[in-house]
C-alpha cells in the first residue's frame, strides 16, 4: 500500500510539475507578449515598458520560470494587474463561495440518486422495468442537456415566473440564509446533471450485486427486502459509487464556472471569466494552475481510498 | 465497386453491417437517433430555400415577435429571425463536433498506437504529457486555451481538440496493449510478420470500431462545449450566430422573450442526443457481446 502511494505520489509530483510548466509556457507563446496582449490598445510604450518590467518580462526565461516556480512555492501569486489586489486575497474570498456550491452539490446528489438508483436496479431485478426504463432514459436526457440552458430554464421558471428564488443580490457568508437562498438554484441546476449519472452508475452496480450468491442467502435467512437492498447490496455496490463521485468532481468544476456566471455569483469560476476577459493573465494563471491542482488531488485521493477500501484489488 | 468494398472490409476485419434493413437500420437506436438527426441536418442544407429572413437581417418593426408562422422560433432583440440564426448555429455545431472528432481520433490513433506498439521511452513521453493534459477538467482546459489563442471558430476547434485528443490517446493506447497480447499476434510473430505488416493488418483494424463510437460520443460533447463556450462569450462572436451565442443574447430578456434562449436549446439538446443514441446503436451492432 505505501509503495502503491508513493509511487501514484510521485506521479502526482510530475503532472504538476508537468502543468506549471504547461501553463508557464503557453501563456509566453502569446504572439507579442503577456504584456501588450494584455495592455490592447490602451497604452503607450513607456506604460507598456513599466508593465513588462513589473511583470518581469524582461528577465531571461530560464530567471522568470525559476522566480515563477519559486513564488508558487511561497504560495506568492502576485497581484491583478488591473486593480492592483493580491491574487491570493481574491482567492480567498471566492473560494468559499465555490467550494459550498460544489459541496451542497455533492450532498444533494447523493442523497437523491442513490435511493433513486436502488429502487431502479431493484425493479430491473424483479422484472418490472417500467421505471427502470423511465429512468434510464429520463437520465441520458437531463445527462445531455447543457448546463447554461437547464441554469437558464431553471431560472426562468423559478426565479422570474414562480419567484421562489432570488435571481440576484449580494453574495455574502456573513448572512448564511441569504447565502444559502441564493446559492439554491445553482446546486440544484448542478445536481440535476450529477443526478442522472450517479443513479445510473449506483442502478449498475446494485443489479450486480443483487445477482450474486450472498444476496440470495440473505434473502433465504428470511431478511425484509429493505433490508436486503439497503444493507447487503448497497453496502456491497458503495465502492464504485464513491469512485464516481471521486471521479465526477471534474464535471462538477466545470459546471460550477457556467452556473457561477449566469447566477452571477463572486466564486473562482466568475473571477476566471472576469480575468479573462480583462486579459489579466496573472489571474488567469493562478487559477487554471489551482483548478488543476484541486482536479489531480481529488483524482488521486479517491484511487487512493479506493484501494484502501477494496480488499480484491492487489498492489 | 462493390466487390472493392466488400474486399477492403474483408481485409480490415471490419465487418461492418450494411446500412440495411438486416443492418444498421434494423436497431431501433439508429433509427430514432437517424429520425431526429435526419430532418435537422436537411432543414440546416436547405435553410437558404425555407421562406425565413436571412440569418443576419435586422427588422426593428419586428423585435421580439413570440413564435408564429411566420417566425416558428420567434425574433430576437433587433428582429432577427431565431430559426434562421438557430441554422446557422446548428450548421458551426455540426462543424465543431465533425471537425473536433476528426482530429481527436486522427491525433489519437497515431500518438495511441505509437505508445501502446512501442513502448518505451515513447510511451513513457506521451503517456506523461497525456497525464499532463487530463489534469484539467475538460471545459476549463478549453477556457484557458481559447483565453490564450483568442475566439473564433478555428481556435474553439483547437481548444476543444486539445481537451479530447489525449482521451483518445489514452484508449488507442489500452486498446493495442490488450490486443498485443492476444494469441493471432503471436501467431503473426511466429510465421515472421513484420511489426509494419502486424500493426497495420492486426492491430489498427482491430482498434477502429470503438475508436469510431468514442468519435462518435465525442462530436456530441464537442458541440456542447463549444456552445458553452459561445455562450460564457469565449466562443464564436456575434454576429455570427452560434446556439451558444444565441442563448447568450437571449439571457437578458429571458422574461420578456423566453423564446430566444430555450428554443436554440432544445435544438442542442436533440443533436447531442441523437449523436449519442447513434453511437450507442452503432456499438450494440458492431460489437456483438454488447447487450441490446
Amino acid at each position: 500500500m505505501l509503495d502503491y502511494s508513493l509511487k501514484k505520489f510521485a506521479q502526482l509530483f510530475v503532472t504538476v510539475f508537468g502543468v506549471v510548466t504547461l501553463v508557464f509556457f503557453t501563456l509566453r507563446m502569446i504572439p507579442g507578449d503577456a504584456a501588450s496582449a494584455m495592455a490592447g490598445e490602451t497604452m503607450s510604450g513607456e506604460a507598456l515598458g513599466a508593465l513588462r518590467e513589473q511583470m518581469g518580462l524582461n528577465e531571461p526565461l530560464g530567471r522568470q520560470y525559476f522566480d515563477y516556480l519559486q513564488s508558487l512555492i511561497t504560495l506568492d501569486f502576485g497581484h491583478t494587474i488591473t486593480t492592483r489586489i493580491p491574487v491570493a486575497e481574491l482567492m480567498a474570498k471566492a473560494l468559499p463561495v465555490t467550494l459550498s456550491i460544489a459541496l451542497l452539490t455533492i450532498l444533494l446528489t447523493v442523497l437523491i440518486s442513490i435511493p433513486l438508483g436502488t429502487v431502479a436496479a431493484y425493479m430491473a431485478h424483479k422484472g418490472r422495468t417500467r421505471l427502470d426504463n423511465l429512468l434510464t432514459s429520463f437520465a441520458m436526457i437531463v445527462d445531455l442537456m447543457p448546463s447554461f440552458w437547464t441554469a437558464l430554464v431553471f431560472l426562468l421558471l423559478f426565479s422570474l415566473t414562480l419567484g421562489w428564488f432570488p435571481a440576484s443580490g449580494s453574495v455574502s457568508l456573513d448572512d448564511p440564509a441569504a447565502f444559502l437562498l441564493r446559492i439554491a438554484l445553482p446546486v440544484v441546476v448542478l445536481s440535476v446533471t450529477q443526478i442522472a449519472t450517479m443513479a445510473r452508475i449506483t442502478r449498475t452496480a446494485v443489479l450486480e450485486i443483487l445477482s450474486e450468491d450472498y444476496v440470495r442467502t440473505a434473502r433465504a435467512m428470511g431478511w425484509s427486502e429493505f433490508r436486503v437492498l439497503f444493507r447487503h447490496a448497497l453496502k456491497n455496490a458503495a465502492l464504485p459509487i464513491v469512485t464516481v463521485i471521486g471521479l465526477s468532481f471534474g464535471n462538477l468544476l466545470n459546471g460550477t464556472v457556467i452556473v457561477e456566471f449566469i447566477f452571477t455569483i463572486p466564486g473562482i469560476g466568475n473571477l476566471l471569466i472576469t480575468g479573462i476577459n480583462s486579459r489579466d493573465y496573472q489571474l488567469v494563471q493562478t487559477l487554471i494552475v489551482f483548478y488543476a491542482l484541486l482536479f489531480v488531488t481529488i483524482n488521486f485521493a479517491t484511487d487512493l481510498v479506493y484501494r484502501a477500501l477494496d480488499p480484491r484489488v492487489s498492489f | 465497386m462493390a466487390d472493392e468494398t466488400t474486399e477492403l472490409r474483408t481485409r480490415l476485419h471490419l465487418s461492418l453491417p450494411a446500412f440495411s434493413r438486416e443492418g444498421m437500420l434494423a436497431n431501433a437506436k439508429v433509427r430514432v437517433a437517424l429520425c431526429i438527426l435526419l430532418p435537422i441536418l436537411v432543414l440546416t442544407a436547405f435553410a437558404p430555400l425555407l421562406p425565413l429572413q436571412a440569418p443576419l437581417e435586422t427588422n426593428l418593426r419586428a423585435m421580439m415577435q413570440p413564435p408564429s408562422v411566420e417566425h416558428p422560433f420567434g425574433t430576437d432583440r433587433m428582429g432577427r429571425d431565431v430559426l434562421a440564426r438557430t441554422l446557422e448555429g446548428v450548421k458551426v455545431s455540426l462543424l465543431v463536433g465533425f471537425s473536433v472528432a476528426a482530429i481527436a481520433l486522427v491525433a489519437g490513433m497515431f500518438l495511441g498506437t505509437l505508445a501502446g506498439f512501442f513502448g518505451g521511452i515513447a510511451d513513457r513521453v506521451i503517456m506523461t504529457v497525456v497525464d499532463i493534459f487530463l489534469a484539467f477538467p475538460s471545459l476549463l482546459l478549453a477556457i484557458g486555451l481559447v483565453a490564450i489563442v483568442g475566439t473564433g471558430l478555428v481556435p474553439v476547434i483547437a481548444a476543444i481538440a486539445m481537451a479530447d485528443v489525449p482521451r483518445f490517446i489514452r484508449l488507442q493506447r489500452s486498446q493495442v496493449l490488450s490486443l498485443r497480447a492476444r494469441p493471432f499476434i503471436d501467431a503473426a510473430r511466429t510465421v515472421r510478420a513484420s511489426q509494419g505488416w502486424m500493426m497495420t493488418r492486426h492491430i489498427i483494424p482491430n482498434t477502429v470500431a470503438p475508436m469510431l463510437v468514442a468519435a462518435s460520443i465525442a462530436s456530441a460533447n464537442a458541440i456542447l462545449v463549444e456552445a458553452s463556450l459561445s455562450f460564457l462569450g469565449l466562443g464564436i462572436m456575434p454576429p455570427e450566430p452560434s446556439l451558444g451565442n444565441i442563448i447568450r443574447d437571449g439571457q437578458t430578456y429571458l422574461q420578456q422573450a423566453w423564446w430566444i434562449s430555450t428554443l436554440p436549446g432544445v435544438v442542442i439538446l436533440m443533436i447531442a442526443f441523437s449523436l449519442h443514441f447513434l453511437s450507442d446503436g452503432v456499438r450494440e451492432e458492431l460489437d456483438p457481446r454488447a447487450s441490446k
